[in-house]
């Protein structure tokens, strides 16, 4: 079957089926799978575990080999060497050496996709900035917290300013100002024609920032398509009016209701825990000073504050 | 002629990145494998062991260096074996199951280039215990007891400054591996690893500045070296500022043990790429065993035969082994080296093509 070279990530029919030692079939991870992602978008791969989503990934990067099907990354196969130089992967878990610092891993890193010295340095110094373990650069990675090891392993997967990043689990481990810079980084670099592919447990992390979303499940693809279509009512409509008491917003709904004929439910939109706590911690004055800072302006998707919100 | 002009750039950019490659995954692969302790204290009871024979020495018959020579030589190649294939372990082995391969073969890295920068790097810790323990070894011959005869002596002479030394020079490597941890927060593994490792060299060389007895150079040389057992000629009385009193005879001896050592290691990294550390270390210590019996198992035996295909496959551990050539003054010709190194060569080839096979069809992750 022909491939449209123009989509960053086809799979037609792609099957993974786990072996024994005799080479007998043990689990069927991947039955039959087809996937789009097309350049630009922020892809998001969901699925309960053993869903099938890590071993989708891995076969996305070669490190598992497909038991049928066809699969092409970047236009090419997945063990081809030019387009792996164009991707950045972070695992699910950052498996780093642990007796080596943040600056050596991404030394390390840069010097595996054949950069010199000096760039591998520069690169390597503008990446630690970005991840704020600048101050933390000459300690030993496996001395790390969860969170700090998370940021290096997200550092390494941006070392050589890929065309596709795939994310396994992003925001694992990190704490929601970590969860918040890693999401705001994500629509940064798709924003600029950086194709993302991310799995993740944490739902509304998705919904934040996909464009798109799989949802697999026993290695079926059972959904996809847009978040907005996905999760749209048709049958509702919900409207957002800022400034309007109690007494107003009352006299309002019986006018809706007498309009249309229905009954129109009533209430007041909390912002989220995630905005809530981020607004503490920028009180108190410990919000850390992130290179990612000038665009953590931009108020977050579904961000409602302060609006009466009534829906029919 | 653009087209071929382009061709070669490419092939050019890809070998400079493959070789980058190569140096940083093998450079990264002995950072980490000397900072684990059990590579240094693999290295520090071989440099003891090596360095308490002529401590311990009790049944002279004149055979006292001969006894340090082969001991050293012994701890390099048990000691090596079992460096060799723990590294291997544990850079192949548990880097696969850890992740930390996948991380790295998900970047442009092939998976041959993975494997040979593995070797590499544990033939690079395996050369760094080398040149410690055949250190240790030169200076323990020196220190062993020689029968000597000079106008004011004659009789059996140990060196004892020497080895207070070599002892001396581990402990204060040791103690600087921990000021550098606990002041400056150096890795205490690599510190310890690589200055018990110069201490033996420095030691070596040093030694070379006073004579068995003591006495500081400049001396006449026949006060100098008579009876060292250096394997030179003594020529008329002249004036000696530098003398290494060492069985410089052992140094191709242990280059062969090197070599050996290269081979096991190419074969551990192979192994480990399906089995874990203990069974690569069990495959390895089996090969050593029957490679040393080789001559008396299988020397007679038919091509086409079990016995000749083992023998085929199986290095041959003895051409590695020439510690007796050297006993009686003898010398391992250099051509000879050479040769074996071609063998060896052969057969670090050979694993790492099966190793190599045998990784491309492995699911990581």
């Amino acid at each position: 079957m022909a491939m449209d070279t123009k989509n960053v990530i086809e799979t037609r029919g792609l099957k993974k089926t786990f072996l024994d030692f005799w080479r007998r079939p043990t689990v069927e991870a991947v039955k039959s799978l087809d996937l789009t992602v097309r350049q630009g978008e922020v892809f998001g791969l969901l699925g309960p575990n053993g869903s099938g989503k890590s071993t989708t990934i891995k076969m996305l990067l070669g490190l598992l080999h497909p038991t049928g099907g066809e699969l092409r990354v970047l236009g090419a196969r997945p063990d081809d060497m030019r387009a792996k130089a164009r991707i950045g992967y972070l695992p699910e878990v950052s498996h780093l050496h642990p007796f080596l610092t943040p600056r050596e891993t991404l030394r390390y890193y840069a010097s595996l996709f054949g950069m010199t010295r000096v760039e591998a340095a520069k690169r390597t110094e503008e990446l630690l900035a970005m991840v704020d373990l600048a101050q933390a650069s000459d300690r030993a990675v496996g001395r790390f917290s969860k969170g700090m090891a998370r940021r290096v392993g997200l550092a390494q997967a941006l070392v050589n300013a890929p065309e596709l990043l795939v994310l396994d689990e992003p925001t694992s481990g990190l704490d929601p100002i970590g969860c918040r810079e890693v999401k705001d980084l994500v629509r940064i670099l798709a924003k600029t024609g950086v194709t993302v592919l991310m799995t993740s447990h944490l739902l509304a992390d998705v919904e934040d920032v996909c464009d798109r979303v799989a949802i697999l499940d026993g290695g079926v693809l059972r959904a996809e398509g847009k978040i907005a279509e996905l999760l749209r009512q048709p049958d509702a409509v919900r409207f957002l009016i800022e400034g309007l008491d109690d007494e107003a917003a009352e006299s309002l709904r019986l006018e809706l209701e007498a309009r249309a004929g229905r009954r129109v439910r009533q209430d007041y939109p909390a912002m989220s825990l995630e905005t809530f706590f981020l607004q503490v911690v920028a009180k108190e004055g410990r919000a850390r000073d992130f290179a990612l800072a000038p665009f953590l302006a931009r108020p977050a998707a579904g961000q409602r504050e302060g609006g009466t919100c009534a829906e029919a | 002629m653009v087209a071929f002009m382009t061709a070669q750039l490419t092939k050019t950019a890809g070998l400079r990145r493959t070789l980058r490659q190569l140096a940083a995954i093998a450079g990264t692969t002995v950072t980490e494998s000397i900072q684990q302790p059990v590579a240094f204290l693999i290295l520090l009871s071989a440099v003891l062991m090596t360095l308490l024979v002529p401590v311990f020495q009790f049944h002279r018959f004149s055979e006292d260096g001969r006894l340090a020579r082969d001991s050293g030589l012994s701890c390099m190649l048990v000691f090596g074996l079992a460096l060799a294939a723990g590294t291997a372990g544990r850079s192949v082995a548990e880097e696969i199951a850890r992740g930390t391969a996948a991380a790295v073969i998900g970047k442009p890295v092939a998976r041959a280039t993975f494997l040979l920068a593995k070797w590499l790097g544990v033939l690079g810790v395996v050369a760094l215990f080398w040149c410690g323990v055949t250190a240790a070894t030169l200076v323990s011959e020196r220190c062993s007891a020689h029968f000597l005869t000079r106008g004011d002596f004659t009789g059996y002479a140990a060196d004892p400054v020497t080895l207070l030394l070599a002892f001396a020079g581990t402990g204060i490597a040791l103690a600087t591996a921990a000021v550098r941890h606990y002041m400056w927060r150096r890795r205490f593994g690599v510190s310890a690893f690589l200055g018990v490792m110069a201490s033996q060299v420095l030691v070596a060389a040093v030694s070379g500045f006073y004579n068995r007895f003591g006495q500081l150079y400049p001396l006449v040389g026949e006060a100098a070296c008579e009876g060292c057992g250096g394997g030179h000629a003594h020529g008329a009385a002249r004036l000696v500022f530098y003398h290494p009193e060492l069985n410089l005879r052992v140094l191709p001896v242990a280059l062969l043990v090197l070599f050996a050592l290269a081979v096991f290691s190419a074969l551990a990294t192979a192994l480990a790429t399906r089995l874990q550390t203990g069974a690569a270390l069990a495959v390895c210590a089996t090969a050593l065993l029957f490679g040393l019996a080789g001559d008396s198992l299988w020397a007679v035996a038919p091509l086409l035969s079990v016995r000749g295909l083992a023998a085929g496959l199986l290095p041959d551990v003895q051409h590695f082994w020439l510690c007796d050539a050297i006993a009686r003054g003898g010398q391992v010709a250099w051509r000879y080296v050479a040769e074996a190194g071609v063998y060896a060569l052969t057969c670090c080839a050979l694993f790492l093509t099966v190793g190599c096979a045998v990784f491309r069809e492995r699911d990581l992750g």
